[in-house]
């Protein structure tokens, strides 16, 4: 006789540490069973679908050391657990990498936006994780604490494996993303395509940061979301624009490129060709407008 | 405001009545049926299948039964009558028609999602629990999930012994070989509609238990308190041995207008003597509960050069999933309103609805209206097009007018204003927008449609309302009838004081427990307003008479002369001839004279149209509408935003301008998002739009400002000549969005939803 799979009612332990201390003690002790929770706003919907339920929950958000913005050494640095209302409304983000707030601005609505955090955005690795693309294009690095207290950078293109696999191992717990400041005469831009005007999970989106000279490109950073099994960076894209004069046929070259780089699926959100089609469209006017930038403000 | 007619002066009726509701909901206080608990209260869950097409083999309850905590555990042999049928309120038996379905899941499986045993234990989690030991066995069978596959001979059989097809449907006038003869432009296309949620704030919820005389009660979120016969007769107990109580409704749209958790909660009542409560989750309400019926219509319309039509032909598919429900009655809506609010000589409908092993559909606001207009209006515009004609010039030429005959030999005797709220509602929309990109376009679209108001007129519908009056002269309205949120008790408030003259806040409305108030019928057809409405203010009247004759004596002056109002009745020609409202009461209670009265109001009640020809009258009146609306489209992302919606609708008289408003609003963008976005998505019969992060409704920066535009005629068959506007008010919506994308693009999109993804495919991008 076939059985039906047994849920168990089981207890989850729920901890809160106040700060890194106690929080490497504690990974470090229940290494194997305990999970990292900061917003919330995956993981409860995860647990209701019988996805995951952790035997311990480790809640960050105690951790005030964990949630900051601030410049340093020509950096900003972002601590892992600030919420994407703290990123939309933070000056140092507006006036270094205003793309970045766009995105957050673009997470779920306001109440998601105020639990919702940049360390989980990143560590939960969906493909359409929209944080993921500017800060790829801004050449953002993570910082990841092991239940050891060994500390290790990872840039964030080597961070994201495959679908949902990271470089997070069991324990790890991802503390702060930097990225250096981008030069005065660079601009970035992301636009995330979703199937209502808000609250909803990208169909595709694409970042772009591009520093010109004139119409010539110096150097470029492209990224995409929900094209791809992760967030990914377009390297080949970037090659073809760095250093060239950007005219009609460089910018349709570089739709038709990201056509082939990418791999969208088909599921009830949109078709692969829908997907494909739209980054391309987006990525065209991203770069196009890039351009005609330049030409009304002068370099 | 409405505008139009010379009105009569009416104090209180055709205001602007804040809701007596209003706040208690604006702080919380409100107690809907999820927020009731009852000392010892068990909490159920139900089992529902994993597979949407098997044969049950076996169920295996017993290590369920053992977990403690658990207090019973239910599957289909502990129901006395499993197979049965909705047949709610209605006074008339109609073969054919019944609504049905099984209690609990037995022989064959006919969708996923199928309730197959029910738990009730201490705790939710407990219950839970217990689901997982209950052990089904299923063999999983093959299934059908298309429509149009499912009705072809051969085909898998959702159930054990009737066909798939459950029912067809013909409307046959003049020849339409002939008509489409005289025709210069014939447009021909293939039409398909999604099914979708109600997705209303409230789950299916309730609570029930025994009361002290043992009747099962339950205190649910119902459109219709009447099933209290339907599960009186599944526990095979006598009809006054169960009890319903409807709370306020976090929405209802239909989908709370068959049976929901009640049957469950009196089996597990019944069983367990004890107290329990049942609330769907969000996932369960979506993958298990009723739907609005996917359609397939294949539509062929011609019209003369002068853009008079001459001929339409319809054939209508709709998918009523696994069980038959109300599915007959939706498509006999789809089938009288397939031509639309136009005049048509030569028409040929042929409708079926069909099993297949998909979630079943049911009753969805519009009822069968929203599918066959977003069809009609489409080819309208398709004509409109292929003739250089504008779409509202092409509907002038051929709307229906008053003392005009529908397709179906029904002649529209009351007012019929579709012409109107067409101009009306296209001057609305003002200048045009410009784009503000050089990938946008601009468009504009209308829609108008016809919709019926009261229940079909061969269940022969009635319903009741006591009114009475206490000795200080305030006025009590008793009324079974259900409030999902549109304001139905407080329509009823303002009847009763506008009849009595006293202000709104004199009244108290009781509503929705079918022991104690007078029996009312559904929340649903759009009916309540109609048929309590005019129950009540019959009853009011007569008590009226009573205190006008007993003022008349007091004041000594004709009866004739006197007037109701500020707590008084006073002559008309000399005000200060007046006596005070709780003196006349006083008086008449002395004399043995009846402060109250119970008044029943019956729709007009005919016999079942003939089937082969569609010919007879099937609806006591229609309520007409224009819905226009302004998009503008991205074609190159495919994205469109809403820039303008207007909705301007004949409401015969409004009772209550802010509800009557808030219907025009909510109807509008209800209907909206089936245009724009709305989509239960199935693969096999497995629904993949479980939650609200993939179903996606419109958010509230999706949609600008609703326009509402009220017309007065007086010519409605409701209290002081009003219409209804539940249903009728989201009709159009998905149709002017449809028309108006299609104008903005010079491409149609044929399928709802229209979303980005269609729209770049209609534009040949991929
Ligand atoms: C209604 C709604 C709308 C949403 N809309 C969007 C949207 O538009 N765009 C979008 O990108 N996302 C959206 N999301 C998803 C979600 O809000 C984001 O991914 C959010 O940033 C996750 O952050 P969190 O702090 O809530 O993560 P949590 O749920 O707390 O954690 C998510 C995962 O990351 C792990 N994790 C969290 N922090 C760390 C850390 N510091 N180190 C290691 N592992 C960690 C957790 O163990 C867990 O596996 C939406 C969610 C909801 C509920």
């Amino acid at each position: 006789m076939r059985k039906t799979k047994t849920k168990t009612v089981t207890s989850t332990t729920y901890l809160r540490p106040t700060d890194l201390n106690d929080l490497q003690q504690i990974m470090a002790e229940h290494q194997g069973r305990a999970a990292v929770v900061a917003g919330a706003t995956d993981m409860i919907p995860q647990m209701r679908a019988g996805r995951t339920l952790p035997a311990v929950l480790v809640d960050l958000c105690e951790i005030a050391e964990l949630s900051f913005i601030r410049e340093e050494h020509g950096s900003i640095a972002i601590g892992a657990t600030t919420t994407m209302a703290k990123l939309a409304s933070s000056p140092i983000i507006a006036s270094g990498s205003p793309f970045l707030a766009t995105a957050a601005r673009q997470v779920g609505h306001p109440q998601t936006r105020n639990r919702a955090t940049i360390g989980g955005n990143l560590a939960n690795a969906s493909p359409s994780a929209d944080t993921a693309p500017p800060l790829l294009a801004l050449g953002a690095a993570v910082q990841i604490m092991s239940p050891d207290g060994a500390i290790r950078d990872v840039p964030l293109h080597q961070f994201f494996h495959s679908y949902r696999v990271t470089d997070l191992g069991e324990g790890d717990v991802l503390t702060r993303i930097t990225f250096p400041r981008p030069p005065d005469g660079a601009a970035g831009r992301f636009t995330k395509i979703g199937l209502r005007s808000a609250s909803s999970i990208s169909v595709a989106s694409v970042a772009v940061m591009l520093e010109m000279e004139e119409t010539t490109c110096r150097t470029a950073r492209v990224a995409a979301g929900s094209v791809a099994p992760i967030p990914m960076r377009v390297f080949r894209i970037e090659e073809l624009l760095e250093g060239h004069e950007i005219g009609e046929t460089l910018v349709e070259e570089c739709s038709e490129l990201l056509r082939a780089e990418i791999s969208p699926i088909s599921d009830v959100r949109g078709s692969d060709k829908y997907r494909s089609y739209v980054a391309s469209a987006v990525l065209k006017r991203q770069i196009e407008m890039a351009v005609a930038d330049r030409r009304t403000f002068g370099a | 405001m409405p505008e139009n007619r010379t009105r009569p002066a009416y104090r209180i009726i055709g205001k602007a009545a804040p809701r007596p509701d209003a706040w208690a909901k604006v702080f919380g206080d409100t107690a809907y049926a999820h927020d009731y608990t009852v000392p010892g209260m068990l909490c159920a869950k139900v089992l529902r299948s994993r597979h949407p097409a098997a044969r049950v083999l076996s169920i295996d309850t017993g290590d369920a039964e053992k977990l403690p905590g658990v207090d019973a555990v239910l599957t289909a042999k502990d129901v006395p009558n499993n197979e049965t049928a909705t047949r709610f309120g209605q006074t008339h038996q109609v073969g054919g028609f019944e609504g049905l379905y099984r209690v609990l899941a037995e022989k064959k499986i006919r969708f996923k999602g199928e309730a197959v045993a029910l738990v009730a234990a201490t705790s939710e989690a407990v219950a839970e629990e217990a689901l997982g030991l209950i052990h089904v066995e299923y063999e999983p069978l093959e299934g059908v999930f298309d429509p149009v596959e499912a009705k072809q001979a051969g085909a898998y059989q959702v159930g054990e012994d009737e066909s798939n097809v459950i029912c067809s449907y013909k409307v046959r006038k003049g020849d339409v070989e002939e008509g489409f003869k005289l025709a210069d432009v014939v447009v021909e296309q293939t039409y398909r509609v999604p099914m979708v949620d109600h997705a209303y704030l409230e789950p299916e919820s309730g609570v029930a238990w025994l009361d002290q005389d043992g009747v099962i009660t339950i205190r649910s979120a119902t459109q219709v308190i009447e099933h209290f016969r339907g599960i009186a007769d599944v526990l095979g107990v006598s009809h006054n041995r169960v009890r319903i109580i409807a709370p306020m409704l976090g929405g209802g749209f239909g989908g709370k207008e068959d049976i929901t958790v009640e049957t469950y909660l009196a089996l597990l009542v019944w069983k367990t003597r004890k107290p329990v409560s049942l609330t769907y989750t969000r996932e369960e309400s979506i993958r298990s509960h009723g739907k609005r019926h996917p359609y397939v219509m294949r539509y062929k319309t011609g019209a003369t050069k002068a853009g008079k039509l001459v001929a339409l032909e319809a054939e209508l598919t709709s998918d009523a999933g696994g069980y038959v429900y109300l599915s007959p009655w939706v498509l006999l809506y789809s089938t009288v309103g397939a031509t639309g609010p136009y005049d048509i000589p030569h028409v040929k409908v042929d409708s079926e609805t069909v099993l297949t092993n998909n979630t079943f559909s049911s009753a969805n606001r519009g009822f069968g209206a929203p599918q066959v207009c977003f069809a009609c209006e489409s080819q309208l515009d398709e004509l409109a097009k292929q003739l250089g004609l504008s779409p509202l010039e092409i509907r002038r030429k051929n709307y229906l007018r008053t003392g005009d005959a529908l397709a179906t030999g029904r002649v529209l005797e009351h007012s019929v204003e579709t012409e109107q709220t067409a101009d009306r509602a296209l001057e609305a929309l003002g200048e045009p927008s410009g784009p503000s990109s050089p990938t946008e376009r601009i468009g504009r679209g209308i829609a108008s449609s016809m919709t019926s108001y009261g229940r079909m007129t061969f269940l022969h519908d009635t319903s009741r309302a006591l009114v009475s009056i206490e000795m200080d002269g305030s006025v009590s309205v008793r009324c079974g009838l259900q409030d999902v949120g549109g304001g139905q008790a407080s329509s009823l408030a303002q009847i009763a004081a506008e009849v009595l003259g006293v202000p709104m806040e004199d009244v108290t409305v009781y509503v929705g427990d079918s022991a104690l108030t007078p029996l009312a019928g559904t929340t649903t057809a759009t009916r309540l307003l109609y048929m309590s409405g005019n129950a009540t203010k019959k009853a009011a009247t007569a008590v009226r008479h009573s205190l006008v004759k007993k003022a008349a004596d007091l004041l000594d002056v004709d009866p004739e002369e006197l007037a109701m109002g500020d707590r008084q009745i006073y002559s008309a020609g000399d005000p200060d001839r007046a006596v005070a409202l709780e003196r006349v009461v006083k008086a008449c209670a002395a004399d043995g004279i009846p402060l109250y009265d119970v008044a029943q109001f019956n729709a007009p009640a005919r016999e079942l149209i003939d089937f082969q020809t569609g010919q007879g009258q099937v609806f006591p009146d229609f309520t007409f509408g224009t819905q226009a609306m302004e998009v503008s489209v991205d074609i190159e992302t495919g994205a469109v935003k809403v820039l303008k919606i207007v909705s301007c609708y004949d409401v015969g008289q409004a009772i209550n301008t802010l509800s009557a408003e808030g219907q025009l609003h909510g109807g509008a963008l209800y209907g909206l998002g089936y245009g724009m976005m709305e989509e239960v998505v199935l693969d096999k019969g497995n629904t993949l739009t479980p939650s609200f992060a993939e179903y996606l409704i419109p958010s509230a920066v999706d949609v600008p400002d609703v326009k509402t535009i009220m017309i007065e005629s007086g010519g409605g068959v409701g209290p002081f000549g009003a219409k209804g506007l539940g249903e009728p008010s989201c009709v159009p919506a998905a149709a002017a969005f449809a028309n108006a994308v299609s104008d903005a693009i010079g491409a149609r999109v044929c399928d709802l939803p229209v979303t980005p993804e269609r729209i770049l495919k209609a534009l040949g991008r991929f």
